[in-house]
């Protein structure tokens, strides 16, 4: 009890989350998606064609059916390249930070003590890519669980130990 | 002689009576609207299927009940210290309960187990993975030793552990087993029907609406095409009659209230509030006695609860939600008391939080809020109403006092609704308010936080406003477009307070 001290808190003082400098997501991640993308859309494209091809009646439609999955696709390609842009995360002493969102600016803050178990997740593209994503999760449901995708996989490694280190030292 | 409970053994006989009232109730509530159209069809022809119908049901039902009856038994396996209850009619369930593992014993009466002198015995159990035995009718000798053996094995092994393992579950129930809990509060049968008849008009108003419309879709099947040509002119005779509609409206206000009432009380009948050592047991119920535990570590969210009427009359209600781990747990995790007191009211709280919480500072949320409401759920309403029938039907536009009534009743609750949303932010709880008719205050301790997020729309950002959401184990709680600059510092003076806390949340 002698360390004991109970001064007014300067909230003014105080560490802010909003002014931490963001890291984004690793560059090699952009081509991880966008091959993601591509196979997806190639797998959807042949679903497509081959549909065409079954029922010949349909391809009177074909010019506004490629108009339509054209226009689909930029649409896609570029909301899925804004939302990248706009992914960013930041470790801190005592607390991850991760903001995303595309119309808003969604900034979740994670406090270390509060983490109940860390993942770490390699999707098949991006492990060709030497990239892996980091799972976070909280007693508090899927709205407060954080997956951090486009890590370096050795710098994940080092967070995950990081943050086990941290929740080992809570109990 | 001590009663045995080595070897299988069934509920009292006379126990088969609350097997038949729950197997009817289910019944019942499955073949509910089936026998209504029973009732309104009422003719010879029809009479003997209808009373045929019944008989099977009813025998069906003696069966069932029967049967349950018979294959219910249960033991204590003294060797593996276990507690056993097998049951089931084709499914055989078999629950077995580790005696250490055992939390509570309660046993409890419910309006039909008080008429026929038997007492139901509930067995809680400790961890997340909450197994339960509920065993539905005993004589209370019996109940009582069951109760005592089924606490006294553990007793036994706290014994013989020694004072080595100062376990905290086993101290919860040495208390149990020395003290008989206490009754911390009782709500009476006039609390009851105070908030029979001033809440949840709502959704009384849509289980009476689907009960109908199950009725009307099963009739369908049986009235003949002709018969409901009729009914139809009939109702459309009926509505061209203001008086009519009057008496209509009158007659499902009365209904609402009856039905409420009867909800309300069959739910929460006897509603008991026993404290023991640090924990609240609850047991309400008319038919069938449900009992929860509330542990204050476990607490997440409390909400109060309190409309116009509600607040004339002095009665409240409390929604708690503890710590869940799993969706099937939901459920369970929510507990509502109802009809307390302002006394009653600050004792509960008091008891979970150590201290009665205070609003601190106020947020309020900006006029955009409202505006941006207003302009989804009344004009674009509106402008579609107007456009179809402008562009589509014009006859449409005969309805355009129901588009009316809409919007006139839609500004009411959103005025009022942006009118008591707020944040109140003290040292040591965070208060959202909310709701236009009925008002909730829920209430959260920085503690409890698992995480935040806050949120910017990219045209706020001039305006400087924001949305804030704290996540907890029990729940999530937002607060929209408040003043951007104050959530970050509160955001930041939570985190701290979080961060420099040792202390685990639970």
């Amino acid at each position: 009890m002698e360390n004991f001290t109970n001064e007014v808190i300067d909230i003014a003082a105080l560490p802010k989350y909003e002014t931490v400098s963001l890291t984004h997501l690793d560059p090699k991640y952009t081509t991880v998606v966008g091959i993601t993308i591509l196979i997806t859309f190639l797998i959807f494209g042949s679903g497509l064609g081959a549909v065409l091809y079954f029922n010949p009646e349909l391809l009177v439609f074909s010019t506004q059916l490629l108009i339509g999955f054209a226009v689909f696709f930029a649409v896609f390609v570029t909301l899925s390249f804004i939302s990248l842009r706009k992914k960013a995360y930041a470790f801190r002493e005592h607390d991850v930070i991760y903001q995303h969102g595309i119309i808003a600016t969604n900034t979740i803050v994670i406090p270390y003590n509060r983490v109940q178990h860390v993942a770490l997740h390699e999707g098949f593209v991006a492990r060709i890519f030497g990239l892996a994503r980091i799972d976070i999760f909280t007693a508090g449901g899927s709205s407060s669980d954080i997956a951090i995708p486009g890590i370096a996989l050795e710098q994940a490694e080092d967070i995950k130990q990081l943050l086990m280190g941290k929740i080992q030292k809570k109990l | 002689m001590e009663p045995q409970f080595s070897l299988p053994q069934r509920q009292s006989a006379i126990g088969v009576l609350i097997m038949f009232f729950n197997t009817l109730q289910k019944m019942l509530r499955g073949l509910g609207p089936l026998f209504l159209v029973f009732v309104v069809k009422y003719d010879s022809e029809f009479k003997q299927y209808g009373y045929a119908a019944i008989a099977v049901v009813l025998f069906l039902t003696v069966l069932i009940a029967y049967l349950k009856y018979r294959n219910f038994t249960f033991y204590l396996d003294d060797e593996n210290r276990e507690f056993i209850i097998q049951e089931g009619i084709f499914n055989k369930t078999k629950t077995i309960i580790q005696l250490d593992k055992i939390q509570q014993v309660n046993i409890n009466q419910s309006l039909l187990q008080r008429l026929i002198n038997v007492y139901e015995v509930n067995v809680d159990t400790a961890g997340s993975d909450a197994k339960e035995g509920e065993i539905k009718a005993v004589d209370h000798k019996l109940a009582l030793a069951l109760k005592a053996r089924l606490l006294e094995v553990k007793s036994q092994q706290k014994d013989f552990l020694g004072t080595t393992v100062a376990d905290e579950d086993i101290l919860v129930d040495e208390s149990s087993m020395e003290s008989e809990s206490q009754l911390f509060l009782k709500i009476s049968f006039r609390s009851l029907f105070k908030v029979g008849i001033t809440s949840n008009y709502v959704k009384t108003f849509t289980l009476i609406l689907a009960f109908f419309t199950t009725i009307y879709e099963n009739g369908k099947h049986i009235f003949s095409e002709q018969d409901l040509d009729k009914q139809n002119k009939n109702l459309d005779h009926f509505f061209t009659r203001s008086s009519d509609i009057a008496a209509l409206v009158f007659i499902v206000i009365v209904l609402i209230l009856v039905v409420n009432l009867v909800r309300v009380i069959f739910k929460y009948f006897d509603y008991q509030i026993k404290k023991q050592h640090d924990n609240l047991l609850l047991s309400f119920g008319l038919l069938s006695t449900k009992s929860t535990i509330i542990k204050p570590e476990r607490v997440q969210i409390v909400t109060i609860t309190r409309n116009y009427f509600q607040k004339k009359m002095n009665i409240l209600e409390l929604k708690i939600k503890q710590a869940s781990s799993g969706v099937k747990q939901e459920k369970k995790a929510l507990i509502e008391i109802p009809g307390c007191n302002e006394v009653e009211k600050e004792a509960v709280l008091k008891m979970l939080f150590d201290k009665a919480p205070e609003k601190g500072l106020m947020l309020k949320p900006n006029y955009r809020k409202l505006v941006f409401s207003l302009f989804l759920f009344i004009f674009l309403p509106c402008t579609a109403f107007w456009s179809f029938a402008y562009y589509v039907d014009p006859e449409v536009f005969d309805y355009k006092y129901v588009m009316v009534i809409y919007s006139l009743f839609l500004l009411l609750i959103l005025v009022f609704g942006f009118r008591n949303n707020r944040l109140y932010v003290s040292d040591d709880f965070i208060i959202k308010q909310s709701g236009a008719w009925d008002v909730d205050n829920s209430i959260i301790e920085p503690l409890k936080i698992q995480a935040i997020t806050t949120s910017q729309l990219f045209w706020h950002k001039k305006a400087n406003i924001g949305s804030v959401t704290i996540h907890t184990a029990g729940g999530d709680l937002s607060f929209q477009l408040g003043d951007y600059a104050k959530i970050k510092d509160y955001v930041n003076l939570w985190l701290y307070k979080i961060e420099i806390s040792n202390s685990n949340w639970m």
